[in-house]
């Protein structure tokens, strides 16, 4: 019986500060003695330590410490923090996780191996990269809200200060039909890596397979891979201002004349890198466009001139598309 | 009473228990004496409130404490500081002052319901 309060009280004061247990557990002792009649019984001492409720609880009254991780003063804040620095930390990571693939790469591997292996490794790098994300955020904001000793409860503003009416300058209207969403970023960074892979890796990569029975088997590349190479001042050029818009999007997260401008610049760069490329008659093997004109029943030169203007066609539509449309966007008001 | 009431009438009375406290401190009481005071006057307090209430009171200097080690039993006496009537004494108007204004607000409507 005796025990019973006895366990009662360790299971509160084990859950304060050292120095406030022993008073406390006087306290609740002489309290506990003060609500039981004179002669009790098992039952009394029972009904007695469900009147002070549970000792979960009757702690987290004696603590002043927040019960929570992160408070309303600071949630707003960390959501958004989390929610910036995500994206951005998969986006690093995966084409980290790309690149550094390639580099190892021994040209042993076909197509759909590379896409197997390059999904998994991207599904497990994104977890950990999330949880990592997460945790070091979360345990930074856990402990701020339990180091901040101001009594203020009022959200924090992204200017770590009081809000006033004056905060909202700083808050760009984005009407949504010019708003670049976060995904359509994410987007073209995931393309840009892999165009940046298939260029680096074309004559494992983008060919002919034939299947051999167990399996699909690269047997013909499209392109001569050191002459491919041989252009890549252009093409980081270009890879360099691809990411530098997708970056300014990410930014601004809406259309503006600016952009529309230099999205034009790297729409306009791209086609004419591609056209200097195609227009290169030692790119193209020889043996790729034999071995077409053999399943087409066309000749060999003439495959070749529709193969080329057709994917130089189809590549200056979409330019022109997405250059008007830039533009567009940009005129809203 | 379903959850929602029940869940807004203790947020009501939350407040409140400072001041009910705080009136009853004027002379030195323990923890469990304070409780019988209380529920004399037919406030029923959580007791696994009033406890820590009695030490934040105390951390906030409004009340100061001492034990009583004369008795068989140990006890633990808080009383008002100086510091605690003087908050007291304001707690107080505020309160006289606002639930006038709110008993003035509630019987307005009941006079409306009345001559509707």
């Amino acid at each position: 019986m005796q025990n019973l309060i006895e366990i009662y009280i360790q299971e509160v004061t084990r859950r304060l500060p050292e120095k406030n247990r022993s008073d406390i557990a006087l306290e609740l002792r002489s309290t506990i003695e003060d609500m039981l009649p004179d002669e009790y019984k098992e039952e009394d001492v029972k009904a007695v330590l469900e009147k002070l409720g549970n000792p979960v609880a009757l702690a987290g009254g004696y603590r002043d410490r927040p019960m929570h991780l992160i408070g309303p003063r600071y949630y707003d804040l960390y959501i958004s923090l989390l929610k910036m620095i995500l994206p951005i930390a998969a986006v690093v990571s995966i084409i980290s996780m790309v690149a550094s693939y390639f580099i190892q790469y021994n040209g042993d591997e076909n197509i759909v191996n590379i896409i197997v292996a390059l999904t998994t490794k991207g599904i497990i790098t994104l977890l950990e990269v999330g949880v990592q994300v997460f945790f070091w955020l979360t345990i930074v904001f856990a402990v701020i809200e339990r180091t901040d000793k101001s009594k203020e409860t009022d959200p924090l503003t992204n200017s770590m200060t009081k809000w006033t009416a004056e905060d909202l300058k700083a808050v760009t209207y984005i009407p949504k039909k010019k708003a670049i969403s976060k995904s359509e970023v994410f987007g073209s960074f995931i393309w840009i890596a892999i165009w940046v892979s298939f260029y680096f890796n074309a004559d494992h990569l983008l060919g002919i397979y034939e299947n051999n029975g167990s399996g699909l088997e690269f047997v013909q590349p499209v392109f001569h891979q050191d002459v491919l190479i041989g252009y890549w001042p252009i093409v980081v050029a270009v890879i360099v201002l691809e990411v530098a818009l997708a970056f300014y999007k990410y930014v601004k997260g809406q259309w503006t004349n600016r952009m529309a401008i230099l999205n034009l610049i790297v729409e306009a760069a791209a086609t004419i890198v591609l056209l200097i490329l195609f227009i290169d008659p030692k790119l193209f093997q020889t043996e790729f466009f034999n071995y077409m004109a053999n399943i087409f029943s066309y000749s060999s030169t003439q495959l070749q001139f529709s193969f080329i203007s057709i994917t130089f066609v189809v590549v200056l539509v979409f330019a022109v598309i997405s250059i008007i449309d830039g533009f567009r966007k940009a005129r809203i008001k | 009473m379903s959850n929602l009431l029940l869940s807004l009438t203790t947020e009501l009375r939350r407040g409140t228990l400072t001041l009910a406290v705080l009136s009853q401190l004027q002379t030195p009481q323990y923890g469990y004496s304070l409780v019988q005071l209380l529920e004399e006057s037919g406030i029923n307090i959580d007791q696994s409130t009033l406890y820590p209430l009695l030490r934040r009171l105390e951390k906030q200097e409004l009340v100061t404490s001492s034990w009583d080690t004369s008795e068989s039993r140990p006890r633990k006496y808080y009383v008002l500081s100086d510091y605690g009537q003087e908050i007291y004494t304001e707690l107080r108007k505020e309160w006289l002052k606002s639930s006038k204004e709110l008993y003035d607000l509630l019987k307005g409507e009941e006079d409306d319901a009345k001559s509707d």
